[in-house]
């Protein structure tokens, strides 16, 4: 006789497990169907999520200071004139970010001089936020562009150019091509004035951004305020959020000197825009709360369902036991149809999920269709969000969901295993039924 | 233990089994001492409650003794762990009980071969021993029903089938016929004396069905958990 060594009897174990879902249909199919609407849910949950995020953060970097900002360390709570890159630091930056390792993660770098002044016409003056940028560099790095209304953006070879917020025009009495004197204090601490002309109107939705914000290339700022090659700040955007920490620790040790001189400083947005960062956490926890509840309601379904049918199958269990299985392996066998039943709805789940995920919202999702002006509107400290959020589909994440669920069908379905195992086997083949 | 014992099919000593119930000791099995020789067709008989069924529990290892000992072959049971004692039901003892117990997934063919595919045996041995069995047995074009398609007599056959296709020493009988008519009863206990004769299994039945203990070469009478009278025809 061939005995081969099959003290652990996995096929067996196997077998029987496949025939039992397979005899208990109707359970199966409605536990399974559970498993994968949640898995489903899941994954659509957490691409919407996930790119709600990343819009977030994409345009509060692109109306701020970027995945990751460079500048003088006293900038960000003076926001002064004086406390601006010197020229060398500035160079010494954008050599860093042409090296090759790095070159490849950034898709967008500006250049600003950010200047706290006043615009003024003949109807009279107002509060102004300046942004002295390099045209051709801002356009890819800011969507301010695209918000044009009347006229056009800046471009590389405009001298004494304006680009103006909707709200100032109108408080200011300006029209397209209107002049308009910008009035702030120099390197000198002197008022000085320069006198631009509207070349652009834009609407951005944000009042603080509508009523403030002026555009103005980077030279004519430098000949103005006498600043020469030196600016406020350096924002760069990488292609993928996640990879900032990398990126500012990597400009560290290429901007050390500066740096320990105090002559600059390296954030990450979260550092950069805490507000913001606060945000994508507290509605991130709030997601993880939510799927927890998910994954507890999962639990019990498999609880439930494995526990339901050791409690109908006390006799064969029994029959197992006399018949040669171990009471270990007769648990075995209720483990292994909850982790069989659990990894493949999972599965089937997370396939579903991510299928009707792409196949309805791969080109995004609008929220303001679904939640109406508010979301169209929806702003959040002077950055606008776009209501129309794109899925985020992450390797990371589905592996991370199909492992929670897993991890949750081990769980739910080590209880129901131990009673199988623990048995008395002569007590459960009286069990009538 | 002397070469004799290692040929006696079972022997118990001065075995005795106490259930607690709630507060209450139930003394099931009182001080059995009992040998069975290889090839005996042995009944344990009583009324209700005389402790036959929880002596063969004990002696086919699916409960310990309170005290005493119980040897099956040459193995003393008592102090086995359980993978032991779930090795020496698979190779050693073969059961039929009352309700017949089939697994319900599997068909008449797999209930048969269960035991022997956890023994390892290879597919074409599996086959060809349940194949010569179903057709000793009238069982022939019913393997692949699943046990709810087969009538009472029919699956306690094929249970038969699966207790003495393993080739153990022992099968252990608990009411066999005790759900089926008395032409099914006689049929399957024909197939069990021939198998008794022809292949050597040594049968220890607990029942109180007369045409049992009438068939069985050995009746041990069983009262209040204490064997009352060893008698052999």
């Amino acid at each position: 006789m061939t005995r081969p060594d099959s003290s652990s009897h996995v096929g067996v174990i196997l077998a029987l497990a496949l025939r039992n879902l397979r005899r208990q249909v109707r359970r199966t199919a409605l536990t399974a169907t559970a498993i994968i609407l949640g898995a489903s849910l899941l994954v659509f949950a957490n691409a919407i999520g996930d790119g709600t995020h990343e819009q977030w953060i994409d345009d509060g970097v692109r109306t701020g200071s970027g995945h990751v900002t460079i500048e003088h360390p006293a900038f960000r709570m003076s926001r002064k004139l004086e406390d601006r890159l010197a020229a060398e630091v500035r160079a010494a930056t954008v050599a860093a970010l042409a090296t090759a390792d790095l070159a490849d993660r950034v898709t967008g770098i500006s250049e600003q001089l950010t200047i706290s002044g006043m615009a003024s016409s003949a109807a009279g003056a107002r509060p102004a936020q300046i942004l002295a940028v390099n045209p051709e560099a801002e356009a890819a790095f800011t969507t301010i562009d695209e918000q044009v209304i009347e006229g056009r953006y800046l471009e590389s070879d405009d001298r004494l150019a304006a680009y103006v917020g909707v709200g100032l025009m109108d408080q200011l009495d300006l029209r397209l091509g209107s002049r308009l004197v910008l009035t702030a204090q120099d390197v000198e601490q002197e008022i000085a004035g320069q006198l631009v002309r509207v070349v652009g109107v834009f609407r951005n939705g944000a009042p603080q951004v509508d009523q403030r914000v002026v555009h103005i290339p980077l030279g004519i700022a430098a000949e103005w305020l006498g600043t020469g090659e030196d600016v406020s700040n350096i924002a760069v955007v990488v292609a993928d959020s996640t990879k900032v920490s990398g990126l500012v620790s990597r400009l560290r040790e290429a901007l050390a000197e500066p740096v320990d001189a105090g002559l600059a400083t390296v954030l990450g947005w979260r550092d950069a825009m805490p507000a913001l960062a606060a945000l994508v956490a507290v509605d991130q926890y709030g997601n993880y709360f939510i799927f927890g509840i998910l994954f507890i309601i999962i639990g019990f379904g498999i609880v439930n369902t494995v526990l339901m049918s050791v409690l109908h199958r006390q006799r064969e269990f029994g029959v197992l036991q006399a018949l040669g299985l171990t009471p270990r392996q007769t648990g075995a066998v209720v483990f292994v149809e909850g982790l069989l039943l659990t990894m493949v709805s999972t599965l089937v789940g997370v396939g579903i999920g991510t299928g009707m995920t792409w196949h309805f919202f791969g080109d995004g999702l609008d929220m303001a269709a679904l939640a109406g002006d508010a979301m169209s509107n929806m702003d959040l400290g002077g950055v606008l969000m776009d209501p129309i959020v794109i899925p985020v589909f992450s390797v990371v994440r589905t592996v991370q969901t199909l492992g929670w669920i897993s991890l949750m069908g081990v769980l739910a379905s080590v209880y129901p295993a131990i009673r199988a195992a623990r048995i008395d086997v002569c007590e459960s083949m009286k069990f009538d039924r | 233990m002397t070469p004799e014992d290692t040929r006696r099919a079972v022997r118990t000593e001065n075995l005795s089994k106490i259930y607690q119930q709630e507060a209450e000791e139930v003394q099931a099995v009182r001080d059995v001492s009992l040998t069975i020789q290889p090839g005996e067709f042995t009944a344990l008989a009583g009324p209700s409650g005389s402790g036959k069924t929880t002596l063969l529990n004990v002696i086919g290892g699916l409960t310990r003794p309170t005290r005493g000992q119980v040897w099956v072959g040459d193995q003393e049971l008592s102090e086995l762990p359980n993978r032991a004692l779930a090795r020496l039901r698979l190779d050693q003892v073969g059961f039929v009980f009352q309700a017949y117990n089939l697994l319900p997934v599997l068909t008449a063919r797999e209930n048969a071969e269960f035991p022997m595919l956890l023994q390892g045996v290879s597919v074409a041995e599996r086959t060809s021993r349940v194949d010569a069995l179903f057709a000793r047995t009238g069982m022939t074009g019913l393997e692949d029903r699943r046990p709810g398609k087969l009538s009472g007599g029919q699956q306690q056959r094929v249970a038969v089938v699966r207790a003495v296709a393993s080739r153990p020493a022992l099968v252990l009988a608990d009411e066999p016929t005790a759900n089926l008519d008395s032409a099914s009863s006689d049929a399957l206990l024909d197939l069990m004396d021939d198998l008794n004769r022809d292949l050597g299994v040594t049968f220890v039945f607990a029942t109180h069905d007369a045409r049992v203990m009438n068939r069985c070469r050995r009746l041990v009478r069983m009262v209040d958990g204490a064997v009352s009278s060893d008698e052999t025809r």
